[in-house]
């Protein structure tokens, strides 16, 4: 349990510094590190196909998209952002946190589960019996995907 | 098991919320990006600590791989977008795409 807290204060933290770092490439790092935390509380949750997700997919390819597209952007002019919103943001994220703590926990008790019997088989027999439609929606989005990026991309013709 | 799923509720919540100030202070639209990824990654520790509190560990983690499949797709497009935008602009500045002319 502590560990557990410790490794989700962590991803708190990591996050909060991706948002408020000046420099983009630190701020996609500690994004990255962020996710590697959240992939090993998978992990330790028992959702180990979850977190081989989260830490190979989201801490390293995505991780790679943001400092290409950083690159790829990077001229030198900075964009100038508020400083108020920096210095009041730990003010807000206090009394969210006070707000947060009283709250949830009434919250939790108010929501109605629904019945359900125990787990049985493995994570290959629920992903491919109980989510079959599922994985034929993710097949239609990575072509989505694919196809805006290629939209996107295109050459322009010389009439343009 | 009450305990630990308000402990994980706890801080995803604070994880969306640190996320939606971002979006609604920064201008930098790379920033702005990196703070949407902050809110999925909130929704996909609810995803997860849901099902784990609930027993239901298995289908919450096809949920959530769904999850990340999609958030990809998302990324690779949205990244495409903003190049595209600085092309057009020469600045990552959200207030310059407040301006109609082409």
């Amino acid at each position: 349990m502590i560990v557990q807290t410790a490794l989700l204060i962590g991803m708190v933290l990591f996050s909060v510094l991706a948002i408020f770092l000046k420099d983009l490439i630190r701020a996609a790092i500690s994004l990255a590190v962020a996710s590697l935390l959240l992939g090993i509380i998978f992990f330790r949750m028992g959702a180990s196909y979850a977190g081989v997700f989260e830490i190979s997919v989201v801490a390293g390819l995505i991780t790679v998209l943001f400092i290409l597209t950083i690159a790829l952007t990077n001229t030198g002019e900075e964009v100038r952002e508020s400083r108020l919103a920096n210095v009041v943001f730990p003010l807000f994220f206090a009394v969210f946190v006070v707000i947060d703590a009283l709250v949830m926990k009434g919250l939790l008790q108010k929501i109605p589960a629904l019945p359900s019997g125990p787990e049985t088989g493995t994570f290959g027999e629920v992903l491919w019996k109980g989510r079959t439609l599922d994985l034929v929606g993710q097949i239609a989005v990575i072509l989505a995907g694919v196809f805006s990026v290629l939209a996107l991309f295109r050459k322009r013709d010389k009439h343009d | 098991m009450t305990n630990t799923w308000y402990l994980y509720l706890f801080f995803s919540a604070g994880l969306v919320f640190a996320g939606l100030y971002a979006l609604l202070s920064k201008r930098n639209l790379i920033r702005l990006f990196i703070a949407i990824e902050v809110i999925s990654k909130g929704v996909s520790l609810l995803l997860l600590a849901t099902g784990f509190a609930k027993g239901n560990v298995l289908v919450a983690q096809a949920l959530v791989v769904t999850f990340i499949v999609v958030e990809v797709s998302l990324v690779a497009t949205a990244l495409a977008i903003i190049i595209n935008i600085y092309r057009h602009t020469k600045s990552l500045d959200v207030r310059k795409l407040a301006r109609l002319k082409g």
